[in-house]
């Protein structure tokens, strides 16, 4: 019988047998290698582009030496002249940064508005057709953002930006441009686009509070109103407030509907002023801008992520008590549907139909000019760029297909990532790398993605050591478009592996699986489910994508949103129209099938 | 069938902190040995060592001749390549795959012919009586179910070494009494060297041929069972082993009440060290006349809980609370005033290190190893 007490550590090895040791167990387990090179690729993939745009903005670019009296490459404050305190500043930064405000501030109101009565309404009372109106409030968010904005062009647009005016002005109806265009329009199609966000996550706390908690308010005494104000908006402010940054964060990097709505009027705001800076090759004008974009962004989040840690002390643990006990409305039960399948034609119908029509009538709207023309025509007089109806000819196809392409390769890539970031994360060999990777997959979080994409631009446009210069490739859009999904994908990834745990890979080794054969035969068949939605979901919102990609296509890479916009450009509204309207139907009927199939949330995957 | 040896094997995740320290153990061939621990104490982590799933930052691990780790040597055998079996604690059962291809998956990596696959994961099934459910998946069985069907697919390789890691306490008090037996009956039909993890002091007792109780990293005592009950090596042991644990009476330098009547009753008996802390198991502290040559007090019966076949009972002796075991029926009622004797006493010295007694031929064999010895 052996007796030990008080053992002492035994000597540590020698350094080199240690490190010996430590490469003969690397040798066996790739876990450590495949953690290394995720560390580099995200590195020069997320890193590696903000630090190059953050660089850019610092440093003189070449053909601006004459006017700032440096040499190209040198360190430099101009661009931060020249954007915050120059005469041009005004045109370049401070207005476009107020109208931002403005139309942050005024859709986040609209969709809170909205999307918070929906909300209750679809939640916490008895209107009739509660489940319809729930699934059919949410369309919007599966359609691009800015179908809005041309179905609202095709109603109101006047005749300032030349090519065919809208509806009423067809009618003899002037609209003014405040109607036509600038920040009233672009509040209300963006609003009527992120409502439903608001929706889905001020719905989802409502579902969640404890009813108890407002049962034992009113059993104290307190009268409805008195519990609503002092119970139940306090409960939902965390909600509330990562509702609206949420908001404010999204618009901050939409591109299209301002775009599309505020250029014509010159209505710039920070994200089309960023493109026009880019388009005009002001490459440091362009960097700061786009870091101001990249400091708000992170500001943003950062505030939300303390906001809900300081409000993780409203957290209730929803048990029996959240029950469905919903709000008698009595009478008025039949106006509450009326109202909310009004938010539904506007939101919807009226878009969706307005878009239909114009691209079959050659005065907008008037059936009496019937006409399949812009989908089928062999030639269409008048339409120099693009001659013929958009199912002719070989643009759209190229563009679908280059859509699938793109989109596909870089889901499919971005799942995979996020699977194997979250294997290494829970495996757990590494804890620094399993680390770096959580964080940095995060990042592109932060960032607006028209900020990322000009960030990816300072990095990639110009042949860097061994890497030739990426502009204008698929291959850099599949990059980009990957990197600034991942967010999504690495979390669920990682969620997906820590449920499942180390075990099951490790009772594989055990039984004498291979690394290779744990991954295929353990592994991805287990993760299978995880692996489907990881790839369709970044797909949808990537097909709708157009804030990413508008500044990395050329001709010759044409995606179907950024052709969309190019007709726009050229004037072609019932072909624009045409192509975004095969956008949403494409959009919507694969986020419908997706829902059906597999039961996954829309708030938790798309990051469109 | 080989026998496991660990030498000087340190575990550490960094700053300072050991999962196990400097351990010196050896699985004898064919042994069923428990590594017994309240949690924490690092016998999961020595388990996974062996199973290579874990790498020791110090020491060496060998099965027979075959070195598995050797960090001074710079030697390392993957798990895949160890043959070992290991059931884990959750069973670990792949749910993508039916109970029939959980089991003949390891052979599948021996590259075992199809037929020979088949015939043999069905003798593994049918040993731990699921064969009835082989086509099925994991998520349709009980949890019972679920972890004989760990069992198989380690059982179907027929490994030389069988690792458990708790894998008994997610099952209920029944099917736990029932696999015990089982467990049993494969180690005595295998003959394979097994290494089962418990924080169950009774499961260790009942099953094991060996048993290495651990504590902070250490080991604290390896000995065969019912010679760990009665001579634990020191007080954590002592403690840990045996329930209701034994009561341990500090008899410090200037002791009164219950403690100074032990220690006189001690002293006058041996001539060593005096010791500084004594032990009564509660089934060794008896009720009624004494022997002659018994420690004897008078016991005031404080509460009366019967369980059936034995009797526990609550008294102060002296002013301190005391548990008598009995497996007779006790008559007494709260309040009555009894005699309580005992003739097993276990001695322990200042640091908590079992003193041997001088009349137990038993005993004195001990070898004690002192730190750094």
């Amino acid at each position: 019988m052996a007796v030990l007490t008080k053992t002492e550590p035994p000597p540590a090895p020698p350094r080199r047998r240690r490190l010996v040791y430590r490469l003969r167990v690397l040798r066996h387990d790739p876990t450590a290698a495949l953690g290394l090179i995720l560390v580099i690729l995200l590195a020069y993939l997320v890193v590696a582009p903000l630090v190059a745009v953050i660089s850019d903005a610092f440093r003189l670019q070449y053909g601006d030496d004459v006017h700032a009296g440096q040499r190209a490459g040198e360190w430099t404050g101009y661009y931060l002249w020249r954007v915050f305190r120059s005469q041009i500043s005004g045109l370049l930064f401070w207005e476009p940064l107020l109208n931002t405000l403005v139309v942050a501030v005024g859709t986040t109101l609209f969709a809170l508005i909205l999307g918070g009565g929906m909300a209750w309404l679809v939640t916490r009372t008895n209107v009739p057709g509660r489940k319809w109106l729930a699934g059919a409030l949410v369309v919007p968010y599966m359609l691009p953002s800015w179908t809005f904005s041309l179905a609202w062009l095709s109603l109101f647009k006047n005749e300032r930006a030349g090519g065919q005016v809208g509806f009423l002005q067809a009618q003899g109806v002037h609209t003014p441009d405040w109607l036509a265009y600038g920040a009233l329009p672009i509040i209300v199609t963006l609003g009527l686009h992120y409502y439903p966000f608001v929706l889905l996550l001020v719905g989802n706390a409502l579902r969640r509070i404890d009813v108890q908690l407002e049962d034992s308010a009113r059993v104290l005494g307190a009268p409805r109103r008195v519990v609503i104000r002092r119970i139940v908006v306090p409960l939902m402010l965390p909600a509330l407030s990562s509702a609206v940054l949420l908001v404010i964060g999204r618009v901050l990097g939409t591109f299209g509907t301002p775009y599309v709505l505020g250029l014509p009027a010159d209505y710039r705001v920070l994200s089309t002023g960023l493109f026009q800076s880019i388009r005009d090759r002001s490459t440091g004008v362009a960097s700061v801008i786009a870091t101001v974009i990249v400091v708000i962004g992170v500001l943003i989040v950062f505030t939300d992520m303390r906001l809900m840690k300081e409000h993780r002390r409203f957290v209730t643990v929803g048990g029996k008590g959240a029950m469905d006990r919903l709000s008698d409305l009595r009478g008025r039960r039949w106006l509450a549907f009326a109202l909310g399948l009004l938010v539904f034609t506007v939101s919807v119908l009226v878009p969706v139909l307005t878009l239909l029509l114009s691209t079959v009538t050659r005065t907008p709207l008037d059936l009496s000019t019937f006409t399949l023309d812009y989908w089928f025509a062999e030639r269409l007089p008048g339409a120099v760029g693009f001659p013929h109806g958009v199912l002719r000819g070989s643009e759209l196809w190229e563009a679908a297909w280059n859509s699938l392409r793109v989109v596909g390769l870089a889901s499919l890539v971005c799942a995979v990532a996020g699977l194997l970031i979250g294997y290494v994360v829970v495996r757990g060999t590494a804890p620094r790398i399993a680390g770096f990777l959580r964080q940095v997959s995060f990042l592109p979080y932060l960032v607006p993605g028209i900020a990322f994409a000009a960030a990816s631009l300072s990095l990639f446009a110009v042949a860097r050591g061994p890497v030739p210069a990426l502009y204008g490739t698929t291959f850099l859009l599949i990059l980009v478009m990957a990197v600034t999904h991942l967010p999504y994908s690495s979390r669920s990834g990682i969620a997906a592996m820590t449920q499942l745990g180390r075990e099951p890979e490790e009772a594989a080794q055990i039984a004498g699986a291979s690394w290779w054969q744990r991954m295929r035969r353990i592994i991805f068949p287990i993760q299978k489910g995880a692996l489907v939605t990881g790839i369709v979901l970044p797909f949808i919102s990537g097909l709708k994508e157009l804030s990413i990609v508008i500044m990395l296509t050329t001709t010759g890479t044409q995606l179907l949103t950024t052709l969309s916009i190019g007709l726009v450009d050229y004037g072609y509204t019932q072909l624009a129209n045409a192509v975004v309207l095969m956008i949403a139907l494409v959009s919507f009927t694969m986020t419908y099938l997706t829902q059906r199939l597999t039961n996954s949330s829309l708030a938790s995957g798309l990051g469109g | 069938m080989p026998a496991i040896t660990l030498r000087g094997v340190a575990k550490s995740y960094g700053g300072g902190d050991y999962a196990v320290k400097n351990l010196d153990l050896t699985v004898p061939d064919g042994a069923f040995m428990c590594l017994l621990g309240p949690s924490g104490c690092g016998k999961t982590t020595t388990l996974r060592m062996i199973a290579g799933l874990e790498q020791p930052t110090a020491g060496t691990i060998a099965v027979g001749d075959r070195v598995l780790d050797s960090v001074e040597g710079g030697l390392y055998v993957p798990p895949e390549k160890r043959g070992m079996g290991l059931v884990f604690q959750n069973y670990a059962l792949w749910p993508h795959l039916s109970i029939r291809e959980n089991v003949e998956f390891g052979l599948r990596m021996r590259k075992v012919p199809a037929a020979e696959r088949r015939s043999r994961a069905e003798a593994a099934l049918r040993m731990v009586h699921v064969d009835a459910a082989m086509d099925r998946y994991p998520s349709q069985l009980s949890g019972g179910q679920q972890q004989r069907v760990a069992l198989a697919r380690m059982l179907a390789v027929n490994p030389s070494v069988l690792l458990l890691d708790e894998p008994l306490s997610n099952l209920d008090a029944r099917l736990r009494l029932e696999m015990r037996a089982e467990l049993k009956r494969i180690h005595e039909e295998s003959g394979a060297t097994i290494v089962f993890v418990t924080h169950d002091q009774l499961e260790a007792l009942t099953m094991a041929t060996d048993i290495a109780v651990m504590n902070d990293g250490e080991l604290q005592q390896l000995a065969a069972p019912m010679d760990m009950y009665a001579r634990p090596a020191n007080r954590f042991v002592a403690e840990f082993v045996g329930s209701p644990p034994m009561a341990i009476i500090d008899v410090g330098p200037s002791p009164t009440g219950l403690a100074a009547s032990l220690l006189r009753f001690t002293e006058a008996r041996s001539t060593r060290v005096p010791p500084a802390a004594v032990g009564i198991r509660p089934e060794a502290l008896r009720l009624g006349a004494p022997p002659a040559s018994a420690w004897h007090e008078e016991a005031l019966v404080e509460a009366v809980l019967p369980a059936g076949s034995s009797w526990t009972v609550r008294l102060r002796v002296l002013d301190t609370e005391m548990y008598a075991l009995s497996y007779t029926p006790v008559q007494a009622v709260p309040g009555d005033v009894l005699t309580c004797w005992t003739e097993e006493m276990h001695l322990f010295d200042a640091d908590g290190v079992r003193i041997p007694a001088e009349d137990s031929s038993a005993d004195s064999s001990e070898d004690r190893v002192e730190a750094g010895a």
